[in-house]
């Protein structure tokens, strides 16, 4: 068996043995006077999957972004894949550029991690492949052919083989969310984090998009999913964090959060999503 | 959260620096040279190794530019004057009237232009005896609609005349509305046209204009009085005209002024016909075309958007004093014509001591004037692109400059493609205007073969299809690239 017929799974990252993946401590981010994250804590174990429920506004979007790198908390504390940035250490000047070694700590951080935006955001003058070996060759100096190859055994994962030399604007939804689910496992990231993959879609292409994410679960990929497909929450994640006004109202596993919340906050937004009229 | 790339700073200076021998060695300067074979009669050493002299090339008789070669009355009596000093002579072809600007800006040492003498010009000026006396005409078409017959008629009327000329005062004086033109050949052509009345002018000129044209259709009606006097003119303190004057003095006790006298106004010169213009100017003028005029517009348009690219990254940028530069840089750029860019580039800087050629002055010009123009089209093309697309790129790892590079510059392209081409296409034919500042291209080309043969209409005609030639070929590639981006999105 060559090595490209294997599927592919999570890299594994050894950091501290049984140390989690990925680690949040008291996230605060605010947007002018808008206090939007409040200290937020919690943990992804390695080959965990964690879905974050909230309500519109609660700060979900940011928090990932933050996790990511599209975001700069205030403060706290975050590791991923063995590597740490305190927010509170840092010292941007007016414009928000760091210092260099600050900066390339925050990147450093930002690489553990693969991105799946709401609205896919592929490059729109890029063929399915490019979309997905830009990263790997041009960021990572990969051996094109190598990255290539290794493109088109993710795509085959997401399956799209028939689609590597299309553009964008010639796949459907789904299927450019999966091209986008591709381009950040080709990041070979400790975490991907996605932020509503679903909630653009036709409801005729969800299905195909949450099957890609359910077997990437299945393969051990550490994830981090923000979605309010709670039948997917249910099924799929060991852990969910139902978050409201920037802190986290209550987390547990699926069973106990969905079938059985705690808190008034979590039971009325619930109550919502599942039986909207 | 754009700021401006530092290697981008690094990547305009190398190109500078790889483009500077073609600057300096470009083509474009008309300049040619005639060495003086006969052992000198006057040793000098006040006079400049060549002596650069300025001169039309469009004022048949006296300042003719044929291919490379200058003739003429004008001409051939600075040229005796060269060997008589054991100078050799350089021309410099320059438009009379930036002539007395390019003087004083060092563009060339004197000027021999049927200068006419003149008590302002004796103060601003150092004047050489006259070599040639002549009087004024007054010219109307052959039919004279106005009835025309004095000076006095003049009143009222339009005349034709180079604006920094001494005819134009005489014809002020005698009430007339001025029209300015760019020499004879024009003047003579809007006369017979209807547009002007009148043309007051050098007599001598006239009588050539109209003993070679094949078809005239002007008359002399009347003389002016006074008759002008023709000189040469150099900056003052130049210290040139006591030789000058000794060796014009010989010149006209050996009959040697009376001899080329005879040869301009004694002729009888065939005029070849439009046709043989045509077939003897088309080579010269495509080979303008090819080693001026295309140069000029690649150089200028690839310098340009390099000045684009960072004024638009600046305009963008977060930091104020970038976003102040770039915002004065495209509204001096956009809020000023290129032509006086042109003159302050080629006349002004002179004299705060950087001295350009014609052609990089030209290059430098076009060049900040695609920059400023082209940066808001950059901008716009730029802020058009999803901030998704940075974002996404940001998530797999590129810094900013990667970003810009790879994924959203070549997005924007898409986006600019028919401005920008718009940019080059204003740019072909703005390159016509810098004949202003001594670049002989196209339209320079046509009025130097056309002027001594008074036909310019042939000629202009075909610098025209010279320049629309190379519009069409731009139009092509506009095609070729916008089908070339249009690619990757749904039609
Ligand atoms: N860049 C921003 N500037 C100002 N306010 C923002 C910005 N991004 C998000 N917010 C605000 O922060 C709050 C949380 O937003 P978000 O994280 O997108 O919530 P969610 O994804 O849970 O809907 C909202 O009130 C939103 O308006
Ligand atoms: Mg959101």
């Amino acid at each position: 068996m060559s090595p490209s017929d294997a599927p592919v799974t999570a890299p594994g990252r050894a950091a501290a043995p049984g140390a989690p993946v990925v680690s949040a401590r008291t996230i605060r981010k605010s947007f002018g006077e808008k206090d939007v994250l409040r200290d937020i804590s919690f943990d992804v174990p390695e080959g965990g999957v964690t879905v974050v429920l909230g309500p519109s506004g609660s700060g979900k979007t940011t928090l990932l972004r933050s996790l990511g790198g599209l975001e700069r908390p205030d403060a706290g504390v975050i590791t991923i894949g063995g590597t740490t940035v305190d927010f509170a250490d840092l010292t941007p000047n007016r414009h928000g550029r760091l210092p260099r070694a600050q900066r390339e700590q925050e990147d450093a951080l930002a690489a553990q991690t693969g991105f799946v935006f709401q609205g896919h955001n592929l490059f729109a003058h890029k063929t399915t492949l490019d979309n997905i070996t830009e990263g790997p060759i041009v960021v990572q100096g990969e051996d094109p052919e190598a990255a290539r190859e290794r493109a088109r055994v993710l795509l085959e994962q997401v399956g799209l083989s028939e689609h590597a030399d299309k553009y964008p604007f010639q796949l459907s939804g789904g299927q450019q969310q999966r091209v986008g689910i591709a381009r950040a496992l080709a990041q070979r990231p400790a975490v991907v984090l996605f932020d509503e993959p679903t909630s653009a879609l036709d409801p005729e292409t969800v299905g195909e998009v949450l099957t890609v994410m359910r077997d990437l679960a299945e393969q051990s990929w550490t994830m981090v999913v923000v979605t309010h497909e709670i039948r997917f929450a249910r099924e799929v994640a060991d852990d969910v964090l139902f978050i409201d006004g920037g802190v986290v109202v209550e987390r547990g596993a699926p069973e106990q959060v969905i079938l059985e919340p705690q808190e008034p906050r979590t039971q009325a937004f619930l109550k919502r999503i599942l039986d909207p009229l | 959260m754009i700021t401006l790339p530092r290697r981008l700073a690094h990547l305009v200076l190398a190109l500078a620096i790889a483009l500077a021998p073609a600057l300096l060695s470009a083509p474009g300067a008309a300049a040619a040279t005639t060495t003086a074979s006969t052992t000198p009669a006057i040793a000098s050493d006040v006079f400049p190794d060549p002596l650069r002299v300025g001169t039309e090339g469009v004022y048949a008789p006296f300042s003719i530019k044929q291919g490379d070669e200058f003739t003429g009355f004008d001409i051939d009596v600075m040229n005796e004057v060269g060997k008589r000093l054991g100078v050799e002579v350089e021309y410099v072809a320059t438009p009379w009237d930036s002539m007395f600007a390019a003087l004083g800006s060092g563009r060339f040492d004197i000027v021999a232009n049927q200068v006419t003498a003149s008590p302002e010009r004796e103060q601003l000026y150092d004047l050489s005896d006259p070599y040639v006396e002549t009087g004024g005409v007054l010219v109307v078409a052959e039919d004279n609609p106005k009835d025309i017959t004095e000076l006095a008629d003049l009143k009222g009327k339009k005349a034709a005349e180079n604006l920094t000329s001494s005819w134009r005062e005489v014809a002020e004086e005698y009430g007339a509305e001025i029209v300015g033109v760019d020499g004879m050949t024009e003047a003579m052509a809007n006369l017979k046209q209807g547009r002007v009345d009148a043309i007051v002018n050098d007599k001598l000129a006239v009588r050539n204009y109209i003993a070679t044209s094949p078809d005239p259709g002007v008359k002399v009606v009347a003389e002016t009085d006074d008759t002008a006097q023709s000189v040469f003119a150099a900056k003052k303190g130049s210290g040139y005209m006591p030789a000058i004057n000794k060796a014009l003095a010989e010149m006209e006790q050996d009959g040697t002024t009376q001899r080329i006298y005879d040869t301009y106004f004694a002729a009888d010169v065939k005029a070849p016909t439009w046709w043989d213009l045509v077939k003897d100017n088309a080579g010269p003028m495509a080979l303008a075309a090819i080693t001026v005029t295309i140069p000029l517009t690649v150089l200028s348009f690839a310098i340009g958007l390099v000045l684009a690219l960072i004024a638009a990254m600046g305009r963008m940028s977060h930091a104020a004093l970038p976003r102040a530069i770039a915002r004065t840089y495209i509204s001096i750029i956009r809020g000023t014509p290129l032509l006086v860019q042109l003159y302050l580039i080629f006349f002004a800087l002179p004299q705060m001591g950087v001295d350009l050629s014609p052609f990089p002055a030209a290059v430098i010009a076009l060049s900040l004037n695609v920059g400023g123009y082209a940066a808001e089209v950059i901008r716009s093309a730029v802020e058009s692109i999803p901030k998704g697309q940075w974002e996404a790129a940001q998530t797999i790892g590129m810094s900013r400059r990667t970003a810009l590079r790879r994924i959203i510059l070549p997005q924007a392209a898409r986006t600019a493609v028919p401005p920008l081409s718009n940019t080059l296409i204003s740019l072909v034919k703005d390159t016509s205007l810098t004949s202003i500042i001594l670049v002989v291209e196209i339209l320079r080309q046509a009025q130097f073969a056309a002027a001594p043969t008074f036909q310019f209409m042939a000629m202009y005609g075909l610098a025209a299809i010279y320049f629309w030639i190379i519009c069409m070929v731009i139009s092509i590639f506009q095609d070729r690239a916008e089908e070339r981006f249009s690619r990757y999105v749904a039609v």
